[in-house]
């Protein structure tokens, strides 16, 4: 199940979602909003998405990790919008028969969704200057 | 490559009484009509390329000669304005003439915006392969322009009754003339009229949307930009393209990742009218 969204995110019902009796183990990861990176102080994100591109890929993803590992049941939803500290960004859920597959199915989706969705985080930091944030981008 | 070197004659000396304005000076992917073709005509293989423009008093008649010369053609400017297409070429096979006969040249009037230079070359492999034949293109249906003719046959032009044109030279030579094919129906699509231009604007100069987000986005001020360019075209052409018509996104050009229909694209990526278009800048979700 893949879902990009502007409203908050609930974590608990999708772990809820991917239970199966077949399975022996979920794994759930979630983003949030941090507020120190390094020393510099963040004080909301906002989430941009290219949606139909987007959930394109989300979706090949759980296409691919579903040939790579026996996953039962897969949530991948991602938030779009303005959001505070502590606030859910992105929530993983995956259940598979047996833990050490849930947890490298959970973790291969999570850290390739990061390198290939076309989403883009814009930090507001402590000072009110607002940066987005592109990894390998040098400046103009 | 081909090798095959003939003359070209391009009779640019029209009254363009129809569209109201000299077509030659047309403008067509941003540069005048007459550059188009004798570009075309360079590439496909046609050296010289002469021009004959109306007189120097004409108002059209300088510019047409510069944007002529500028596209790397010789021009020949005569006194009085000619009075037919068919006068145009006369002067310019005299000249042809008196520069050492060529085997035959290629005619290409200097209003076909259809021309390119593959089409040249296929026109010019052929007369090769055929010493002594006329080489018509044949498109949507009918012969059209240009065409390849010997010299013998041009030496007969200034003989041919007042009141016929070149074709005349067809009509009493059948067993001489080839057709060939060309898969390229707008060779044949004339420019004569403000309706035709308009027609030859859509065509050639195809609209594509392109989304932008982030980093893109807030340096457009825009969710969205116009980018003016023939298509089909490729990723790479875009980026070019992008730079120049979108200078506030010109550093972002050479290396942002382009998706083409919700897809990576690599510069060899072929953009095809319709396509959905998107600059994505280093993402970071999550």
């Amino acid at each position: 199940m893949i879902e990009i969204t502007e409203a908050p995110i609930d974590h608990a019902a999708l772990t809820e979602r991917v239970r199966s009796n077949r399975a022996g183990a979920i794994c759930t990861f979630l983003g949030t909003v941090r507020e120190l990176t390094g020393d510099r102080q963040t004080l909301a994100l906002d989430y941009e998405a290219y949606p139909e591109m987007a959930l394109k890929k989300l979706a090949e993803l759980e296409q691919e990790a579903r040939k790579r590992w026996p996953i039962i049941e897969a949530a991948i939803v991602h938030r779009v919008g303005h959001l505070d500290l502590g606030e859910i960004s992105v929530v993983v859920a995956v259940s598979c028969p047996h833990r050490n597959e849930a947890f490298e199915a959970c973790r291969w989706l999570i850290d390739t969704l990061k390198q290939v969705a076309p989403i883009w985080k814009r930090e507001t930091w402590a000072d009110g200057s607002h940066e987005w944030v592109h990894p390998g981008l040098r400046g103009p | 490559m081909s090798s095959i070197t003939i003359p070209a004659i391009v009779p640019a000396a029209g009254k363009s009484r129809r569209m109201g304005r000299p077509k030659p000076l047309l403008p067509f992917d941003g540069q005048p009509l007459i550059g188009r073709v004798v570009t075309a005509l360079r590439l496909g293989g046609a050296s010289p390329v002469l021009v004959v423009t109306p007189p120097a008093q004409a108002a059209e008649g300088p510019p047409i000669a510069e944007a002529a010369r500028q596209a790397g053609a010789a021009v020949i400017t005569p006194a009085h304005w000619p009075a037919e297409m068919r006068e145009s070429a006369e002067i310019a096979i005299e000249q042809l003439g008196r520069d050492g006969p060529p085997s035959g040249f290629i005619l290409a009037p200097g209003d076909i915006p259809g021309i390119t230079p593959e089409i040249v070359r296929w026109l010019l492999e052929r007369s090769a392969k055929a010493p002594g034949s006329i080489v018509i293109p044949r498109a949507a249906g009918r012969r059209t322009h240009p065409i390849v003719l010997p010299w013998d046959l041009a030496r007969q032009i200034p003989t041919l009754p007042r009141h016929q044109g070149i074709n005349a030279l067809m009509t009493a030579h059948p067993e001489r003339v080839i057709e060939i094919e060309v898969a390229h129906p707008e060779l044949a699509d004339e420019l004569n009229t403000p309706e035709d231009l308009e027609r030859w604007r859509r065509r050639l100069r195809s609209v594509l949307t392109i989304r932008l987000f982030a980093v893109a986005r807030e340096r457009a001020g825009r969710a969205e930009i116009e980018i003016n360019l023939p298509l089909p075209t490729t990723v790479a052409e875009l980026r070019l393209v992008l730079a120049l018509q979108h200078p506030e996104l010109a550093a972002l050009a050479p290396s942002v990742s382009i998706a083409v229909d919700s897809e990576y694209a690599t510069d060899a990526t072929l953009i095809l009218p319709g396509a959905q278009v998107a600059l994505i800048p280093p993402v970071s979700g999550g």
